[in-house]
């Protein structure tokens, strides 16, 4: 076939949660290019942000993601301490990271549902998302909410952990901890799926980092990237992460990294849980912050978040610019898309767990007169 | 049993006609059923199957631009009517087949396979992208099963020396269940089967997550309920052709049923324990290993006939 045939997937199409276009040039069932359109769904929450005082942009930056909808939060409420200059107590730090971890859990173990159901596993689709629950319930138990804890305060978190909540996120990790093992042996053992992983999407460490990947992503090319280790934030410090690599940079690796990622949380939401520190839960803000720019940065499940906040001394920042790690990682499934099947395609962009709504900030309209 | 049944009877009420398309619901029913308690869901309730087909007859069906109109309407027709016929030569809930002749095998495996082409034709003939890489899938699918498949039912009717499923049928009961004298053979036809209906993992002809529907997407209302209700068919009439030869015949209803519904289990596991193959590695599993197994098998019966008839 010397013409060129092109396969549309969105923006409505059944492999897609989110909108988005892509335009997969196939020769037979041989991918030959991939491109991308983005922005199909800009909600305009940073011009948005511009009219709020900080208290609610707070929530605001809280549901960019349904998915990682702490870490937001997270990024915005630590730039803005470091605007004012307060610093959260340890107990308040303590407590964010240990929601940030629970979310980990429950944002890998979708997108492992959603993965295998791209490559028609729905066996294991169904399975992960029953125990994804677990996680679930565990923060509805913490912050009376599945989806938007709204843990955050600025300067500190909203809710205390009390011991019979301790035990019951103990008793929940250790189950899925157990469950987690076992997916991670099928991930790796079950031949069927192995076919549709392993060597698939290859990605080297250069192009990685040539292409600027983050996150799981990255780290299952090798490259060591994750915020959590290189600029620990919130009680990273005192309770450490161990960072995951891969070298393969195939989509099994993707798989093992973000699988053995959830042992590493499992291990610090225990270590928070039995060492966690006396003190307040909130520092006294300001309500107006004082004027200045930050870059702040958080390790999203999906890779690193970046937050740039300028304020100019009022109760309103004056511009707010959010970078989710899905941008970043975009260029990565359209560099490797060529060569593949186009049966891979569904694969590989559920590889970098995708969350469209978030990283559609703008769209330019160029006009060709 | 024999029963002498008025000829509209046998095409309009039983074995063809309502009694085939009963089943067929009932069958997709069970192994919906089966398939979401595998899978940890609750599954179907028992009338979803009529309910679906009922509301996809009711519904508008769309002509999309481009498309072939006669073909486009005639080949879920064409697809159901040698659904429907393939059951005659078939012992039906164990019933002697309505009609029987030297050679019926043949026509019986020919007239199961028309479903697929009428899938892979009407998938081709709209001007649909998804529709045309399903179509293509779909025969590419149909070329790669369908030699081991046909191996694994001539496996029975060699040991029988017949070409009649009626004798192959009586041939299997009388004697050791074909199962254990030729799993192989069992295996390929049952997993043959399962790439004839597209099930799970051979369903990348239809893999939603890659061409939405396959061949079928531009397919809707009647259409598409004729084509959905020529597979539950099928369904029931390839179960039926292996319990058979392979599991010691079929001679009363409750025979019919207990192996049948066993069979379905077994292939209702089989889609759950599997991720979905691509079309590369279905044709390689099938002309590298399926087909290679059923001409072992096909070796193995003829030397043992062979070495057999020297013996006695």
């Amino acid at each position: 076939m010397s013409e060129k045939f092109v396969i549309p997937i969105g923006p409505q199409h059944p492999a897609l949660k989110e909108p988005s276009h892509f335009e997969i040039f196939v020769d037979g069932e041989e991918v030959i290019n991939a491109t991308l359109r983005l922005g199909y769904v800009h909600r305009g929450i940073e011009k948005g942000a511009e009219q709020r005082t900080w208290t609610q942009n707070l929530y605001l930056m809280e549901r960019i993601c349904g998915i990682c909808s702490h870490v937001h939060a997270l990024a915005f409420a630590q730039g803005v301490e470091a605007l004012a200059g307060v610093q959260a107590p340890p107990r308040a730090r303590a407590i964010r990271q240990l929601v940030a971890e629970l979310e980990r859990l429950h944002s890998h173990l979708l997108w492992l549902g959603v993965a295998a159901h791209e490559a028609g596993f729905d066996a294991l689709f169904m399975y992960s998302w029953r125990d994804r629950e677990t996680v679930m319930d565990l923060l509805e138990l913490l912050s009376g909410n599945r989806v938007n804890y709204s843990a955050n305060l600025l300067g500190g978190v909203k809710f205390d952990v009390t011991p019979d909540q301790k035990v019951r996120i103990l008793d929940g990790v250790s189950f899925l901890e157990e469950r987690v093992q076992y997916y991670l042996n099928v991930v790796n053992s079950d031949e069927t799926f192995l076919g549709r992983t392993r060597g698939v999407g290859v990605l080297s460490r250069e192009e990685a980092e040539r292409l600027g990947a983050v996150g799981p992503t990255a780290r299952a090319s090798g490259v060591p990237r994750d915020v959590r280790v290189d600029v620990p934030y919130a009680a990273y410090t005192e309770f450490p992460v161990r960072m995951v690599l891969s070298q393969q940079g195939d989509l099994q690796a993707r798989f093992v990294v973000r699988l053995e990622e959830l042992f590493e949380s499992i291990r610090v939401i225990r270590e928070i849980l039995n060492n966690l520190p006396e003190s307040e839960l909130t520092a006294r803000m300001p309500r107006r912050i004082p004027a200045g720019e930050v870059i702040s940065r958080v390790e999203a499940p999906r890779g690193e978040l970046f937050y740039f906040i300028v304020s100019n001394g009022s109760d309103k920042p004056e511009r707010v610019k959010v970078r989710t790690p899905s941008l970043a990682n975009w260029g990565t499934v359209l560099a490797t898309a060529p060569g593949h099947k186009l049966a891979d395609i569904p694969m590989l962009v559920a590889g970098i767990d995708p969350c469209f709504s978030c990283n559609d900030r703008t769209v330019v309209v160029k006009t060709v007169r | 049993m024999t029963l002498n049944l008025n000829p509209l009877i046998v095409l309009l009420i039983f074995p063809g006609g309502l009694f085939l398309i009963m089943a067929g619901l009932a069958y997709e029913y069970l192994d919906r059923k089966l398939v979401a308690r595998f899978q940890n869901r609750i599954g179907p309730r028992w009338f979803q199957p009529l309910a679906d087909l009922l509301k996809l007859l009711s519904k508008e069906e769309i002509t999309p631009l481009g498309v072939q109109r006669g073909l486009f309407y005639l080949l879920p027709l064409f697809a159901l009517a040698s659904a429907l016929t393939a059951a005659l030569y078939v012992p039906m809930a164990g019933l002697l087949p309505a009609y029987a002749f030297q050679g019926d095998l043949i026509v019986t495996i020919y007239l199961l396979s028309v479903l697929t082409l009428s899938m892979g034709l009407a998938g081709a003939c709209t001007v649909d992208r998804f529709a045309l890489v399903g179509a293509t899938r779909t025969l590419t699918q149909l070329f790669s099963y369908e030699a081991p498949f046909m191996l694994a039912l001539l496996g029975p009717a060699i040991a029988a020396q017949t070409w009649q499923i009626r004798s192959i049928n009586e041939y299997a009961s009388q004697n050791l269940w074909l199962l254990i004298a030729q799993p192989i053979g069992f295996l390929v036809a049952l997993v043959g089967l399962m790439g004839k209906l597209e099930l799970p993992p051979f369903d990348a002809p239809e893999a939603e997550t890659e061409i939405v529907a396959g061949a079928l997407t531009e397919y809707s209302g009647r259409g598409l309920a004729l084509f959905r209700l020529s597979k539950d068919i099928e369904l029931v009439i390839g179960l039926t052709l292996v319990a058979a030869f392979y599991l010691g015949g079929i001679h009363s209803p409750l025979d019919f049923l207990v192996k049948t519904v066993g069979l379905l289990l077994v292939v209702a596991l089989l889609q759950t324990l599997f991720a979905r193959l691509r079309i590369d590695q279905v044709v390689g599993l099938w002309w590298r290993i399926g087909t290679i197994l059923a001409v072992i098998q096909l070796i193995a019966i003829v030397l043992g006939r062979y070495v057999g008839n020297l013996i006695f």
